[in-house]
């Protein structure tokens, strides 16, 4: 089983230690602790300690209407907020049998693509950021800033979003929006030559990134590791594509992969991806089809008795939203699946045998939001 | 909206899931509505047998979960797999109050962390677990946040009358 060797196992010529990375350093990307025992700078166990950002969002669920929980799951994955949002429309929605016209899927799909892109820079140059080159975070900062503002115009907020609502979404995206995103994208396809320039051929962040924390397949399936983790490992899952949702059969899109399952491989698909995205958000901007943008629903919704799990791709993996209704305005029971928690949880098998500093490129590589994982 | 590949695994996965427990029930669910393909109902036990099929069907194991039904629990394990013809198989097993279940974690070692979780928030205690702790409360805390009865006033009963 794990921490095979403990503290308590050491010899005086092992010199193990124990270390603790965080709760509070920069490169935890929140407040989450690292407990390493270490020989000397090899990494012999490593236990993440997390909880210190739970609000008990699944205990709020139960005492608030369904409408009023729609603001709660854009807090659990700041990163991407709109996805989860619309994750949580679209499970209740499935569960009354809501149709969602088909103008409002659209936008849905546009504004969390966009969403992606963002998250997936964060993704992406968190790692290059924990490997010591700063520039290229603020680079992307830049192009980050521009899709924020995209964002704020239509739903009104910049990072939390809540713009998503049962049948539908808030409002309609305006002309702003839309010639501002066919801009950004034009833009971004300039500056993603730049980002290979500048990170993806660099030798000193291929030799930081290459051959660090393997994630093999058989090793993803027993710790249930989804997203850009998993297609870094050379399986092609992703469920927009295996179990399509929303109005994703309609769009051509490649999932990207890479066989190595290293560091390295995980920071190229995510770079992929956001080409792909590029592609989907073109495609929708191309084919944006005229009429409502919300579906006529009752003002409190409550759903008939029975349960679902729900699933969609956020930019961490497959989330699930597992909701049991009693028939009542108040659902009796919201599960969330988070996929940072299972990705998170692979550390412990893959970190032993690396060096402290690998730890850091492991968990800027597995990119977890830390709130997501405390729910 | 199932693919023939998807029809063929369903039927398939069914009929080992019968074989490894009788004792239960086998169900093909409405996928539209709930999510998920098939539906395994059990009583009591049988965790280990299901996760055993699931493993060797090369399934992964999403997420476990409780829910606290007051008179008894219901554990919920979803599978689902990597490859196409995606099938979602939900297997939810009714346990007494203080019932210990067995962990699926020698099966499966992403659940060690899952019932982990099931433990801190519902104190339902899985025999051969190897680090059976809380994860996400704080250790010295002694209560369970996700049980029905868990911060129940005169006040949130009549918040609860309101909106019911």
């Amino acid at each position: 089983m794990l921490n095979k060797i403990t503290i308590d196992d050491a010899t005086l010529e092992q010199r193990v230690y124990q270390l603790n990375l965080g709760p509070q350093h920069p490169s935890t990307h929140g407040v989450m602790q690292f407990i390493l025992t270490l020989d000397g700078e090899l990494v012999v166990a490593c236990e993440p300690n997390i909880g210190y950002s739970h609000r008990g969002h699944e205990k709020i669920a139960e005492n608030r209407i369904y409408e009023q929980f729609l603001p709660y799951p854009p807090r659990m994955d700041y990163l991407s907020a709109l996805i989860f949002n619309y994750g949580y429309c679209q499970a209740v929605e499935r569960l009354c049998g809501i149709e969602v016209p088909r103008r409002a899927e659209y936008i849905r799909v546009i504004t969390s693509e966009l969403n992606r892109i963002s998250s997936h820079f964060i993704g992406a140059f968190d790692l290059v950021m924990a490997l010591g080159a700063f520039t290229p975070f603020m680079y992307c900062w830049d192009d980050r800033e521009v899709l924020l503002d995209l964002l704020e115009g239509v739903a009104g907020s910049r990072l939390t979003y809540c713009y998503g609502r049962f049948g539908g979404v808030r409002n309609d995206i305006d002309k702003a929006f839309y010639d501002g995103t066919r801009r950004f994208i034009d833009r971004l396809r300039g500056r993603m030559k730049d980002y290979h320039d500048l990170v993806t051929g660099n030798i000193i962040f291929i030799k930081r990134a290459k051959d660090i924390g393997i994630i093999t397949k058989e090793t993803a399936l027993e710790f249930g590791v989804t997203g850009p983790s998993l297609r870094g490992s050379g399986v092609k899952y992703d469920v927009r594509k295996q179990e399509p949702y929303s109005v994703y059969p309609e769009f051509k899109f490649e999932i990207p992969t890479r066989e190595e399952g290293d560091c390295l491989a995980r920071y190229q698909v995510r770079m992929a991806e956001i080409e792909q995205s590029m592609n989907i958000i073109e495609q929708a901007l191309d084919h944006l089809p005229p009429g409502p943008i919300q579906a006529k629903v009752p003002r409190f919704i409550s759903p008939p008795e029975g349960e679902g799990y729900f699933a969609f791709e956020s930019a961490r993996g497959a989330v699930g939203f597992y909701i049991v209704s009693d028939g009542s305005r108040v659902p009796y029971r919201i599960k969330v699946r988070s996929p940072s928690f299972s990705n998170l949880y692979v550390m412990t098998k893959i970190c032993p045998g690396h060096f402290l500093a690998d730890v850091i490129a492991i968990f800027g590589s597995i990119d977890v939001t830390v709130p997501e994982i405390d729910r | 909206m199932s693919t023939p590949g998807q029809k063929k695994l369903q039927e398939k996965l069914k009929n080992s899931l019968t074989q490894a427990v009788p004792q239960g029930k086998v169900e093909e669910v409405d996928y539209a509505g709930t999510g998920c393909h098939l539906e395994v109902l059990l009583d009591g036990e049988g965790m280990r047998p299901v996760a055993q099929v699931m493993k060797e069907k090369q399934f992964y194991l999403e997420t476990i979960t409780a829910v606290d039904y007051i008179d008894f629990f219901e554990l919920v394990y979803v599978y689902s797999t990597y490859y196409q013809d995606m099938i979602r198989a939900k297997c939810r097993i009714r346990i007494p109050k203080e019932a210990t279940p067995l962990s699926i974690s020698p099966i499966y070692s992403g659940a060690i962390w899952l019932e982990r979780e099931v433990y801190d928030f519902f104190g339902i205690r899985f025999q051969e677990h190897p680090d059976l702790k809380r994860i996400i409360n704080p250790d010295n805390v002694d209560y369970f946040p996700l049980l029905k009865n868990f911060g129940k006033t005169k006040f949130t009963a009549e918040i609860d009358d309101i909106l019911c």
